[in-house]
């Protein structure tokens, strides 16, 4: 990689690595070690593609659909052994957690509960604030399948969630 | 209306769950520097082993990376492809034309080296390909079953600057107080050539108890070499089928010092457009704003006096770690100092004090991000308006790996902040 793009990557990876990170720890439901990993592997495959992906109108983007794609990837392979309800979530020290943290656990607990493409969906359609159709892009599906998934979901966290969110977010 | 209610009371929920989610992504914290360097530095070795390392599955070398994280580049079922390219590669079948010395020959090279035993799942590629873009380096791999059961044991093969910093970082064991393994050593054989032999474990934190062993070879002239085995048939995502991987050290050494490998990396057709090992010059991102050996030697000169240091380390650039012990245990100290960050870090700083030359401060007192029990880290970020930043950290552990080893860091965040704004790292750039 030449210098002045090595560079531009460099600036790029610092500048979206938290984002990045935070992103798959949702994906991961708060594995840490595993959204790590998904980051690391993430930059790594836009290191190699990085004369490409510079090129591309908005970069952060492209990322973000890198790693949705990372996660599904390795949620596959672990997909005959595991279920998306075995995931053991790294969640912090409650007892060094602030004021909020009960509902960041409530939350991640319940995307935990949900199938690791429906996670997906939430996470590119609420975090990333993506539309069907770009949700359906990163996700290399299709986009009646992606309302289904998001349908399904939302239901699912309704009952988990319960009166959390309502409590906690509501402006 | 009950139809509009329901309506807007689903409504009413995405924009909650969006608020949530916002909340709760915001919670998760990581050093994203040493996220950012790790990453680039996986992306390195997967520029220089991928199609080799994932296509065949074949584990590229572990090594160490910023901040003591033990990365091991990725193999995936989707064949070693760039994601976002949405080709699918197949895994390649050893074949017999594929360069001037085949994914063929070198399977059989590789079977021939082995002890006796049975051979399943061959995969290799030759030489012939390698210089090409969109193609990777020779390698070979096989289930071995020496008849205490079959590992995956594969030998990958490179060109690399002899002397160079990267040659150094293939052939150097990581250190022990970031990484755990059970065994490494470094030596130079009579021919001149620096070899690793390395027994570690797929997951450094172990969560899978995949062992991975390997040998990395470089010769004066700029052969690279590595095999690795382990105890299950596949690197990852397949269950461990004996106690260890099946060649011994001697064994491996063996493998990996015959000359056959180096006759096929000498076959590896010079391709100046794809070069296949890049110089470090033309692959590190940016330059260090300082060395390791420097880093180390301002840290502990910044410590306080009652502090003893027990050890002290740090193999990257910009990193430095040392142990120290007051008598009441031991105690890590690890620090970074890096230059141009102000950018990167203009979202992380929220919160920080603010010193009267604009230096941002930010302080915290965590339970230990990898979830050891009782393990307590205290950190202080400092950022200079400049963009240069020190970032320390002191927990009540010895190492990255292994439990608390007394109540409380040995550095009050007071101390630490002093060592961080210290004048002395602005002198030392």
């Amino acid at each position: 990689m030449r210098q002045t793009r090595a560079d531009d990557y460099a600036e790029f990876a610092a500048a979206r690595a938290g984002h990045l990170y935070r992103s798959a720890c949702l994906l991961t439901a708060g594995d840490t070690h595993l959204a790590e990993d998904l980051v690391q592997e993430t930059l790594g495959r836009l290191y190699v593609s990085w004369r490409r992906v510079s090129r591309v109108g908005n970069p952060a983007g492209y990322a973000q659909t890198v790693l949705t794609r990372v996660f599904l990837t390795h949620q596959r392979r672990r997909s005959s052994t595991e279920r998306a309800t075995d995931v053991l979530p790294d969640l912090p020290d409650p007892r060094t957690a602030d004021a909020d943290t009960p509902l960041r656990l409530t939350l991640v607990e319940a995307l935990g509960r949900l199938p690791a493409k429906d996670r997906a969906v939430v996470v590119l359609r609420y975090w990333e604030d993506r539309s069907i159709e770009e949700t359906a892009e990163a996700m290399n599906a299709s986009s009646a399948a992606v309302r289904t998934r998001c349908v399904r979901a939302l239901a699912q966290l309704r009952v988990l969630l319960g009166d959390a969110l309502s409590e906690h977010a509501a402006p | 209306m009950p139809v509009e209610d329901h309506k807007e009371a689903g409504v009413l929920f995405e924009d909650r769950l969006g608020e949530a989610l916002r909340h709760a992504g915001g919670g998760f914290e990581t050093d994203r520097s040493a996220l950012a360097a790790a990453g680039a530095v996986r992306g390195r070795r997967l520029l220089l082993r991928r199609r080799a390392a994932v296509a065949g599955g074949v584990a590229a070398v572990a090594l160490v990376g910023v901040g003591g994280t033990l990365l091991v580049p990725w193999s995936g079922d989707e064949g070693g492809q760039s994601v976002a390219s949405g080709q699918r590669v197949t895994p390649p079948r050893p074949a017999e034309d594929d360069g001037e010395v085949s994914g063929a020959d070198l399977v059989r090279t590789l079977k021939k080296l082995l002890p006796k035993g049975k051979f399943s799942e061959e995969q290799g590629r030759g030489t012939g390909e390698s210089g090409r873009d969109g193609l990777g380096m020779p390698y070979a791999q096989v289930v071995y079953d020496d008849g205490k059961g079959a590992a995956a044991v594969g030998v990958s093969l490179n060109r690399i600057e002899p002397g160079s910093e990267q040659a150094r970082e293939w052939t150097r064991c990581p250190d022990k107080r970031l990484v755990s393994y059970d065994a490494c050593t470094a030596s130079t054989l009579p021919d001149g050539s620096d070899l690793l032999l390395f027994q570690g474990y797929e997951y450094p934190d172990r969560r899978v108890d995949t062992k991975h062993w390997y040998a990395s070879l470089v010769t004066p002239q700029g052969h690279h070499i590595t095999v690795n085995e382990w105890n299950a048939e596949a690197e990852k995502d397949a269950p461990v089928t004996r106690d260890e991987p099946p060649l011994s050290t001697v064994e491996l050494t063996k493998v990996v010092s015959a000359t056959a490998w180096r006759t096929a990396v000498d076959a590896i057709p010079e391709s100046p457009g794809h070069s296949v090992a890049p110089k470090p010059s033309a692959t590190t991102s940016a330059p260090p704003a300082a060395d390791a050996a420097s880093v180390g030697t301002t840290l502990a000169s910044l410590l306080p006096e009652n502090l003893k240091v027990t050890a002290k380390g740090g193999q990257e650039p910009e990193y430095a770690y040392v142990v120290v012990n007051d008598g009441k245990g031991e105690s890590m100290v690890q620090i970074n100092v890096q230059s141009n960050m102000g950018e990167a870090l203009s979202g992380h700083m929220a919160g920080a004090e603010k010193l009267p030359d604009g230096t941002l401060v930010l302080t915290q007192e965590a339970a230990d991000e990898k979830g050891r029990a009782g393990v307590v880290v205290r950190t202080v970020d400092v950022l200079r308006p400049n963009g240069d930043r020190v970032v320390i950290m002191a927990s009540n552990a010895a190492g990255l790996q292994g439990g608390a080893t007394r109540k409380a860091p040995a550095l009050t965040i007071a101390q630490l902040k002093r060592i961080a704004t210290s004048e002395k790292w602005q002198e030392a750039r």
